[in-house]
């Protein structure tokens, strides 16, 4: 287990970094005794698709709001798009809430261009880009109707080309994918790659890994309010000692003294029938696994059952915030 | 500003968009144009009456016949001054009881509103309706519709055959009694009709009048004449006849005394005529006229017209703030503008739909009056034209934007408090009340603008758009106008800013509203 107090990965950029778009240095929130948000700092690259990953209730919409200054931060600057405050950003960020919701009774295409106005588009612009949006994201159909006529998942969608019409150099969506069904997802995902290539910066937060494993480039994982990772995916995944899982009637202890291996266990074996013994080896990274079966050959271990899987970003998350998420389950 | 003004118009459009809106808007004057019809319909409308009439004593049959007979001219009379104002060739509302007009039609006006027996006996000695119609015909307009008379109210039914005229009170009421409770019918040219009342006149009815200085004697039959009847709200029968009846017996006391019943007659009808001047007019226009009391009256109509209004405002402020907040659209708006511009621009955008409330009443008003044309519309009419025309409509344009802006702040913030409607219903509920002060005030303000107890109040900012605008035809002392209006105008920016604080915290909470204690907490730490 990763000690929460000592991120793992990547001190903030400095300030003058000019590819990064969004910065937060020491970034803390409390309200009387709670702490939501405690000590968090990030750097935020341009052009990327980063994630903001975390149990329920650690904290991600609180650091977004904040970013947003929709809330101020009871301590720790934050610096976006160059400036100190968002309000003075405001026309360049596009935010989709956690909580989804728009005026029942308006039309769609009249809905994402009210929104577009608000971030300072023209009127005609912003209709224009209303229609482009709905056509291209297959929405051109309910484009005159209205918000309350639509499904939840369809009102989502409009409510996501609603945040970023204007076409913002940042785009921070919170739990996009929730209450999506699975097209409609890969129609998300799409949209958000669609972005990064335009060079626009995505931040999304969600606690789905898989889209997160697809999507992004970097990673910031967030539990009781701390970050207890940042960096890339890939990153993420090399933070879980990496194992394989033998079965065979001999001893294999002698493996224990190959190079890499760190650690040699017998395991309880779910299959009580079975006549072998099931072991765990934990090995190093550099450790090919191949070299592990190859030493097996030579040193006469008949195996029945050899697995080498590599490790998940959900593995990942749940060894590296596990503790916390079950805490956060029953608060 | 851009923002402010978009937000402001997304409010007011979608608002006007609904039909809840106008719905809303069009209610009140529907609502006051029927009733207005209800009740022309229903006065109209009151069934033809029947009486019986049994004289015993023989002395007053006359009397009462004239009675009758006088409340019918009394109603034509009364329907001809509408015709005569309604179809008058030029009409004027600058009555004044000085100065009328010379011509016929203006003197009958004139007569039926001063004193209202001379008129009728005018009425009646000069001939009438027919010598009336020639009379004025040349001051009204031509193609005007005939004069209709209205129908008979009261009219005497006979006695059914099978009770005697001559059986004692009692036995005649026992037996009238059925028809009296609506049991059986009595025939009027053979068709069954109710029996409103009878009036039954004892043959020792004169041993009952009363004379001052005599005690009346105890008795344990009813006393003097007997008018019996179910309906006891429908008065005017036994008064014209009581009427009728004391003018009877006082007429038989002068001529015992040797008086000139003519002479009673002309001294009874002598009067003085009293001029009503306004100091404060310029020389010569010092006369009081019905508009000039209108225009004093009026900061009623306004006061109240600005309580609706605001109420109405309030509400759609109220209600489309928890929309925004319950849908937590709230937060995507924050991330585009800031608190305070949504602020005003909510504020600016369901000002306006207050302000279009008032203009479609205005006009709706105007149509109506247009539309349908009578003496009582005309006089609405010409009522509107003064007050629209006083200097009363800067006064009510500041106060209600004034008080409109006080109060929605206050709402604003309550709104954004709470989750659902209900729970801001209760928080409301104060706010209302305090309302609810001023306008319960309002006729006695009008009558008595400068009370010290009325200058107090109107330095409270809450109720100060309420009460000044009532005082505002009175002229006020410059002292309570300034005063007011700089404490007032303080207090908007003080609620204003305190709102936009509450307002900024209270819009991300979900959750219960927040008790004071927390708000004030809440407030204190300024996010």
């Amino acid at each position: 287990m990763v000690d929460s107090a000592t991120p793992l990965h990547s001190q903030p950029q400095s300030e003058t970094e000019p590819r990064s778009v969004l910065s937060l240095h020491n970034v803390s929130k409390t309200y009387g005794d709670f702490t939501a948000v405690d000590d968090v700092s990030l750097s935020i690259p341009k052009g990327s698709i980063y994630g903001f990953l975390g149990p329920n209730g650690a904290g991600k919409t609180t650091t977004i709001r904040m970013i947003l200054e929709i809330i101020k931060p009871s301590s720790g600057n934050i610096h976006i798009l160059g400036h100190s405050s968002a309000l003075d950003v405001r026309n360049r960020i596009g935010y989709l809430p956690e909580e989804k919701g728009l005026y029942k009774k308006m039309k769609v295409w009249a809905l994402i261009q009210y929104f577009a106005m608000l971030k300072g588009m023209n009127k005609q612009a912003a209709k224009q880009q209303a229609w482009h949006l709905l056509k291209k994201y297959g929405l051109k159909d309910y484009a005159e109707a209205k918000v309350e006529s639509l499904s939840k998942g369809m009102g989502q969608k409009v409510q996501v080309l609603s945040a970023v019409a204007h076409e913002p150099e940042l785009v921070i969506l919170d739990e996009p994918f929730s209450g999506l069904d699975p097209v409609n997802q890969s129609v998300l995902e799409e949209l958000i790659r669609d972005m990064a290539n335009n060079g626009q910066t995505v931040i999304f937060s969600t606690h789905v890994m898989q889209h997160a494993e697809r999507l992004c480039d970097h990673i910031l994982l967030i539990a009781k309010g701390r970050k207890v990772f940042d960096g890339t995916v890939n990153e993420a995944k090399a933070t879980i000692p990496r194992r394989i899982i033998l079965e065979s009637v001999n001893d294999v202890l002698p493996l224990s003294t190959i190079e890499g291996v760190t650690e040699v266990l017998a395991i309880e074996n779910p299959e009580a029938d079975s006549a072998g013994t099931r072991w765990q080896l934990q090995i190093s990274e550099q450790l090919n696994p191949q070299d592990i079966l190859r030493s097996c050959f030579e040193k006469n271990i008949s195996l029945s059952r050899f697995e080498f899987t590599e490790p998940s970003l959900h593995d990942a998350f749940v060894h590296l915030v596990g503790e916390d998420a079950r805490e956060h389950a029953f608060r | 500003m851009n923002m402010i003004r978009l937000i402001a118009w997304r409010e007011y459009m979608e608002n006007v968009k609904t039909k809840g809106f106008w719905a809303g808007i069009l209610i009140f004057p529907i609502i006051l144009a029927g009733m207005y019809f209800l009740q022309t319909t229903l006065s109209n409308s009151t069934p033809t009456r029947y009486y019986i009439f049994i004289d015993q004593s023989g002395e007053y049959g006359e009397a009462v016949e004239t009675a009758i007979e006088r409340d019918h001219q009394q109603r034509i009379l009364g329907e001809f001054v509408n015709y005569l104002i309604e179809n008058r060739a030029d009409a004027d509302l600058e009555l004044t009881a000085a100065g009328a007009g010379s011509d016929a039609a203006a003197q009958l006006i004139e007569g039926a509103d001063t004193d209202e027996v001379a008129a009728l006996d005018q009425w009646l000695d000069s001939g009438g309706l027919d010598f009336a119609l020639t009379m004025v015909r040349p001051t009204l307009r031509e193609d005007i519709p005939p004069f209709e008379q209205p129908s008979r109210q009261f009219i005497a039914a006979e006695l059914p055959q099978d009770i005697d005229r001559e059986a004692s009170p009692e036995e005649i009421a026992q037996a009238l009694k059925p028809y009296l409770s609506g049991d059986k019918k009595i025939l009027v040219d053979s068709v069954p009709s109710d029996l409103f009342a009878l009036i039954l006149i004892p043959a020792n009815v004169n041993e009952d009048i009363m004379r001052p200085g005599v005690m009346p004697q105890a008795n344990d039959r009813p006393a003097g004449i007997q008018y019996w009847a179910r309906n006891l709200t429908d008065s005017r029968l036994p008064e014209a006849i009581i009427s009728s009846i004391n003018s009877e017996i006082r007429n038989r006391e002068y001529i015992e005394l040797g008086v000139d019943n003519g002479i009673v007659r002309n001294v009874q009808h002598t009067r003085m005529r009293m001029s009503q001047l306004d100091p404060t007019a310029a020389e010569g226009e010092e006369a009081v006229s019905v508009a000039d009391t209108f225009r004093q009256l009026a900061p009623i109509g306004f006061v109240y017209l600005m309580f609706i209004s605001l109420m109405q405002s309030v509400q759609y402020l109220l209600s489309n703030t928890i929309e925004e907040k319950s849908n937590r659209i709230i937060e995507v708006l924050l991330a585009s503008v800031t608190a305070g511009e949504l602020m005003m621009g909510k504020l600016l955008g369901i000002g306006l739909s207050g302000l279009t409330t008032i203009a479609v009443w205005l006009l709706s008003f105007f149509l109506f009056i247009t539309l349908y044309q009578s003496s009582q519309t005309e006089l609405i009419g010409q009522i509107l034209e003064v007050i629209l025309g006083s200097e009363l409509i800067p006064w009510f344009v500041f106060y209600y934007f004034a008080g409109y802006a006080l109060y929605s702040g206050v709402f604003l913030a309550i709104g954004s408090l709470c989750n659902t409607l209900k729970e801001a219903q209760a928080l409301m509920m104060p706010m209302i009340l305090i309302q609810v002060v001023p306008l319960a005030m309002m006729v006695f303000v009008v009558r008595d603008p400068d009370n010290v107890i009325v200058r107090a109040m109107s330095w409270f900012p809450l109720f100060t758009p309420y009460l000044m605008m009532n005082r505002a035809a009175a002229d006020p002392p410059l002292v309570d106008v300034v005063g007011t209006t700089i404490l007032l105008l303080l207090s908007i920016v003080f609620v204003l800013w305190l709102s936009g604080k509450v307002f900024r915290m209270g819009v991300l909470r979900t959750g219960q509203p927040p008790k004071l204690t927390e708000l004030l907490r809440l407030m204190r730490q300024g996010n």
